[in-house]
């Protein structure tokens, strides 16, 4: 190692940061999230409630269309057959 | 349980700071030539450490991690801002007395002339002088090649020493 790389290790030497440096990375760490934060969250939650509250009243209301449906569709079975019976 | 976890971890957090703080703030210090942004970032790294304390393996492992996230920090930083070196090499100023080998000032010249240096040359320089690590570890930590950093550590001792010595300043 020349001149000039002794001087480089010596002028690049590691430096401490300013004093209370570990006291303010922990300060940072328990710093609470922004107001702001909070309530993009309460947003996020209310239209994800008001979406799956939309799915299940349309999952409700599919299986009543359907169930209907099937007691229409057994009730004109028998009207058939009474049909077919008078008929004969 | 999670409590105890908790504990340990703010007990490991803490040793981790203070044996690798000098190595963070000082890499980003020297590549910035910015006391207050190098400190700012150095934070950051350290709460980045934090929030990935669980992949952290070992106390080794810690270290090569905090060294490579502070360089990539550092590259990012100089970048976003958007600028070169903030003194070009014809810029630093000539000391109106020569300064002589373990001269603080021809210390501090040292710096202000590593700052100038484009930033893939200046970050293998800080590794090399301030980390004392070898090109190979250079090249494994900046994610480039062996060849480019040895070229960039041979050209930038040559472009210093072509400086200093237009200085005045040589080996007595």
């Amino acid at each position: 190692m020349d001149w000039l790389e002794e001087e480089l290790k010596q002028a690049l030497a590691r430096k401490e940061p300013g004093a209370g440096f570990d006291a303010r990375v922990r300060a940072r760490l328990h710093r609470r999230p922004p107001q702001w934060l909070a309530v993009a969250a309460a947003i996020v939650v209310t239209i994800g409630a008001g979406e799956a509250w939309q799915q299940y009243r349309g999952r409700v209301v599919k299986e009543q269309v359907m169930t209907a449906m099937r007691i229409a569709g057994s009730k004109l079975s028998r009207v058939q057959a009474q049909m077919k019976v008078s008929e004969q | 349980m999670i409590g105890l976890t908790a504990v340990r971890q703010a007990l490991d957090f803490g040793e981790l700071m203070r044996e690798h703080r000098a190595m963070v703030f000082s890499v980003l210090w020297h590549f910035l030539h910015d006391r207050d942004l190098a400190e700012e970032l150095a934070q950051d790294v350290f709460l980045s450490l934090h929030k990935n304390l669980n992949t952290i393996e070992t106390a080794a492992h810690a270290g090569f991690w905090l060294r490579k996230v502070a360089v990539q920090r550092a590259i990012d930083a100089a970048r976003k801002r958007n600028r070169r070196p903030q003194v070009s090499l014809e810029e630093v100023a000539e000391p109106s007395v020569r300064p002589a080998a373990g001269d603080p000032m021809l210390g501090e010249m040292l710096r202000r002339l590593i700052a100038t240096l484009p930033e893939g040359p200046r970050m293998a320089m800080i590794l090399r002088y301030q980390e004392d690590m070898d090109p190979a570890e250079i090249a494994e930590t900046m994610g480039i090649p062996l060849g480019t950093v040895k070229s960039h550590i041979q050209r930038s001792l040559g472009l210093l020493r072509e400086k200093l010595e237009r200085r005045g300043v040589g080996e007595r």
